[in-house]
Parts: structure tokens; sequence; C-alpha cells
């Protein structure tokens, strides 16, 4: 019967397919096709074979960066979560109208410009800065530390770039624990560390171990921070690829590099969505 | 009692203490750079001898400041603009299109933002060096384009998960065509979604540093390229007084959502 079906309220299926047409041809165009180019070099160049790989992992230099950048990831990660928990935890039961202040301090200090914040602890750790100062004037050194140009200026300025990732997830993980869980607990007779580490404690695991693995994957490929914080005995894989590329011209090295971090990273992101995915199961 | 505030008992002041230490390190470095900023030492002494403008006079002396500041904003207006259309076209896709391997695309579409930055900016860097892209405003706004995209995507599908296609579809029954149906009932219902869309894609362009390293040339450098050439040879305070210009650019960025909804309600 035409007419009586207004025209375009068919909730054809296929109807909205074409609107995606010009982000897929982005996408395809700048990011599958230069990516795998990248990754093609490396087996490419200079001669077809796995002789960037051999290379790399070859070698006593770059090997070091690769632990390094593990060894750096993995602190980091540690420390955050360590000062993290607390934070999300008091944000999750403290009164509405205060962790409000308290979260938009987070997401303020998450929103300001990364080199901007990267600079402050650039002087902040300096010889002359003001934490060797107040350290001196505190009497506990006597001589400056070298904060900066090392792996504790990486970790320092990495911990403070990552501590709102692994917060503001934890606040929702916590905040969706039945307090009753811990009540019951008391009532049967646990006391406060009872119930923190067997009742509370395992209860925001997982969502402790996602918000660690998410923190420890961009911590693995950060270039930024590292590059201005550390120096050349903790150089990280990020840097590596771009010396690589941009000082030493090595684009298949380079690009053996950059595969092997893409890897990594598409693998913990897999074992994440597949494992950790708080949001997934319950 | 552990999770309730009332009842932790010293515990409560211990967590406070913790959580003020930890804000406290949030926030101290941003204040003590604004502060540096205004001191009148070169070699930024906390704190400063006495205070100045000096480094803000500095600042705007130099061209090459403005001439960055002026790219980057240019940059970020058009790739806002493209994240938008395109995040809006793509998400009523997403949103409306049942096909096999959807969430594939939709993952697909969102990869760039968990990929290391440094692994797609060498490899658009590689191809734009073929296509004579890299250092041009075109090869700076497809580099920005593809990490602002994803939050435009997310923004936007939230948004239109949200909303109750049937007004559309009674705006269509009402003789509207489909297409003046979403640009006069759906796009304004779903406004707050664009307007996060927008304001994390310009966030986004603006403040890319690593895809801006590898697309700029000497001629042609984004603000966040120009700051870090310069922190790589000194420490200067002119880097503090640019550093709290955006600092307040992205505060008053960052309120505007709030103050949108509000004028709305209204």
């Amino acid at each position: 019967m035409p007419g009586t079906r207004p025209r375009a309220v068919n909730r054809r299926p296929r109807g909205a397919v074409p609107y995606i047409v010009p982000a897929f041809i982005l996408i395809v165009l700048f990011f599958i096709v230069p990516v795998a180019m990248l990754l093609l070099r490396s087996v490419l160049e200079p001669a077809p074979g796995l002789e960037n790989y051999a290379v790399f992992f070859g070698s006593t230099t770059y090997l070091r960066v690769f632990t390094n950048t593990f060894l750096v990831a993995g602190i980091v990660t540690l420390v955050a979560v360590v000062i993290g928990f607390p934070v999300a935890w008091l944000l999750a039961i403290m009164p509405r109208g205060w962790s409000a202040v308290f979260l938009a301090v987070i997401i303020l200090s998450m929103w300001t410009n990364l080199l901007a914040r990267t600079y402050a602890w650039m002087v902040l750790l300096q010889r002359t800065g003001v934490i060797n100062k107040m350290l001196m004037a505190l009497g506990l050194i006597d001589q400056p530390l070298s904060l900066v140009n090392n792996m504790t200026g990486v970790t320092i300025g990495m911990v403070y770039i990552m501590l709102p990732f692994i917060i503001l997830p934890l606040i929702g993980i916590l905040r969706a624990i039945d307090p009753s869980t811990l009540r019951a607990a008391a009532l049967c007779g646990a006391n406060k560390w009872q119930c923190f580490s067997r009742v509370l404690l395992p209860l925001s695991m997982p969502g402790i171990a996602a918000g660690a693995l998410m923190v420890f994957v961009m911590s693995l490929g950060y270039f930024v921070t590292p590059s201005l914080l550390g120096g050349a005995s903790s150089m990280m894989l990020a840097e590596l690829i771009a010396q690589l590329v941009q000082s030493l011209l090595n684009w298949g090295l380079g690009g053996a590099a950059a595969f092997v971090l893409l890897v990594v990273t598409l693998g913990l992101y897999f074992v994440q969505l597949r494992f950790f995915n708080p949001y997934s199961k319950r | 009692m552990l999770l309730d505030f009332n009842r932790l008992g010293a515990l409560r002041y211990v967590l406070i203490g913790i959580a003020v230490l930890v804000l406290m390190f949030l926030v101290l470095p941003i204040v003590f750079i604004a502060a540096l900023s205004f001191g009148s030492s070169q070699w930024l002494i906390f704190p400063p001898p006495s205070w100045t403008l000096q480094w803000y006079v500095e600042l705007f002396a130099d061209p090459r400041w403005l001439y960055s500041a002026l790219t980057s904003l240019k940059i970020a207006v058009i790739v806002t603009i493209l994240s938008v259309g395109l995040g809006f076209l793509t998400s009523l896709g997403l949103n409306r299109g049942n096909f096999a391997g959807k969430e594939l695309l939709r993952a697909l579409f969102l990869t760039p933002m968990i990929l290391p930055v440094i692994v797609l900016a060498v490899a658009l860097y590689a191809l734009f060096l073929r296509l004579g892209l890299a250092g041009t405003t075109v090869g700076f706004v497809i580099a920005h384009l593809l990490i602002a995209l994803p939050f435009s995507i997310i923004s936007i599908s939230s948004a239109l998960d949200g909303f109750d296609r049937s007004i559309e579809d009674a705006a269509i029954l009402c003789g509207a065509s489909p297409w003046e149906a979403r640009l006069r009932v759906t796009v304004p219902a779903i406004s707050h979604g664009l307007f996060a869309a927008a304001i994390f894609s310009f966030l986004a362009s603006w403040d890319e540093v690593v895809l801006a390293i590898f697309m700029s040339s000497p001629t042609l450098q984004t603000l966040p390229v120009k700051i870090w050439t310069t922190l790589r040879q000194d420490l200067t305070p002119v880097v503090a007084a640019v550093s709290t210009i955006l600092m307040v650019f992205t505060l008053v960025l960052m309120i505007s959502p709030v103050i949108f909804r509000k004028v709305r309600q209204k």
C-alpha cells in the first residue's frame, strides 16, 4: 500500500553505513597504511629478513633500553597505585561536595599542558632547584642530589603525569563496592585490618589491576616526559625510536623497535580487555 | 565502616592526610610555575628576589612565539571542525547502522587513542616525507585529526545513545526530510555531546606534542613544538610565562562546558 508508510521512517539497517566511509578512508590511508609501511620497512630495510630484530635483541645497548622501559613503567605503575589508592578511597566515600572539589583539582591538573607540567619538574628538580634547596636547608643532605636527567627524574615526572589515570577509574570501582559486605565482615568479628586486607582490597583488585595495566601500557610508550627528564642512561623505547628515525635515519631498526612497542602495547591491551575489564562482567 | 566516611575513625585522618599531600603534589608544580613566571630571576630561583612582568614582555616581543601560537590555533580550529563533522557522521553510522563487524570498526576508530603516539608519529612522518606533506598545514591537520577523532566519536556516540530516536522519526512523519530532521531535531538535542567533542578535539590538537614534533618544519611549528625546542636549549622563564598563559586558557576551556550547560538550562 503506497502512501501509508512515511518515506524515511524505514529503519533500513544499512542506510547509515555510508556515513562511516569518510572516517574509514581517513583511518585506512593515514593510520593503517603508514603503520603497516613502517612495519614492512623493519623486515625489508636494509635487506629483506629479520636482521633488524636480531640487531635489536642482540645489542646490549638496545636491550638495556628495552629493560629500562619496562623497569620505569613498572616502578611508575607501582608508585602510582600505592599513592593513588588511598586518594581514590577517600574520594569515593567523602561527602559529595568535597569530593567534587578534589576531583576538579585532579582533572584540572590532568588537562594542564603536558609540557608545562614537565617543565615544572625540570625546574623543581634541578641542582639549584627548590627540592634540593629544601632538603639542604633541612639538613638532610650536604650536596645537591642529581634528581633530573636520570631515572629518578623520569619516575617522579611520570608518576605525576599518571596519577590521575589511576585515581579516576579507581574511584568508580570503589563506589561500586557494596558497603554492607564490610559491615558483614565486621559483624563476623573482623578487625579493621582484616576488613581491609580480606574484603576491601580483594574486592577492588579487578579495578586496581585494570588501572595499573592501563598506566603501565601508557608509560611504556611515553615520549615527552622521559626524554625531557631523563638522561642517556635512562633512555626509553619511544625516545630510541625517535632517535633511530630522526637522527640516524635508520628506518629499518626504528621500524623494528616500533613494532616491538606496538606488539607489547596491543598485547597488554588485549589482556586488559579480556581479563581485567571491570565493566564487562558485572 | 571502611566505606563509611563518618565511621572510619582515626583512619579518616590518615586518608585525608595522604590525599592532601597527593593533591599538593599535583597542584603545587603548576602554581610554582605560575609564580616563577612573575619572578625576576633568570635562574628560576624560588622565592624570586622580586616580581616582574619582564618574561611576558619578552614573550610578546618575540614574533616567533606569537606566530607559533597562531599556527596552533589555526590547526586546532580546522581539526575541531573536521573532527566534530566526521565524528557526527561516523557516530550516526555506528549508532544507526547494523552490519557485520560494526564493533570491530568502532574499535578501529578508537585505536589511535591506545596506540603509542610515537609509533603513529614515526609512521606518518615516513609517509608524509614521501607525499611531500611533512612540514605543511595539511600534514598537521591530518595527524592531529587522527588523535582528535576518537574523542569526538566517544562524546557524540554517547550523546546519540541517550537520544530517543523516535523524536527524529516524529519530525520526519511531520514532513521533514531525514537530514532536515537530523540537523534541526537531533543536533540540538545532542548539542552537549557535540560541544564536548569540540572541546576535546580542540585540546587534543592544541596540546599535541609528539606528532607535532615530527610534522613540523623550521618554518612551520605549533606552540608545543616551539616550547619543546626552547626547553631543549635552556630553562628560560619565558617558558614559565607561556605555560601560565596556557594553563589559564585550559582552565577557561574546561569551565566552559559547565557554563554552557547552565546557560542552556535557563
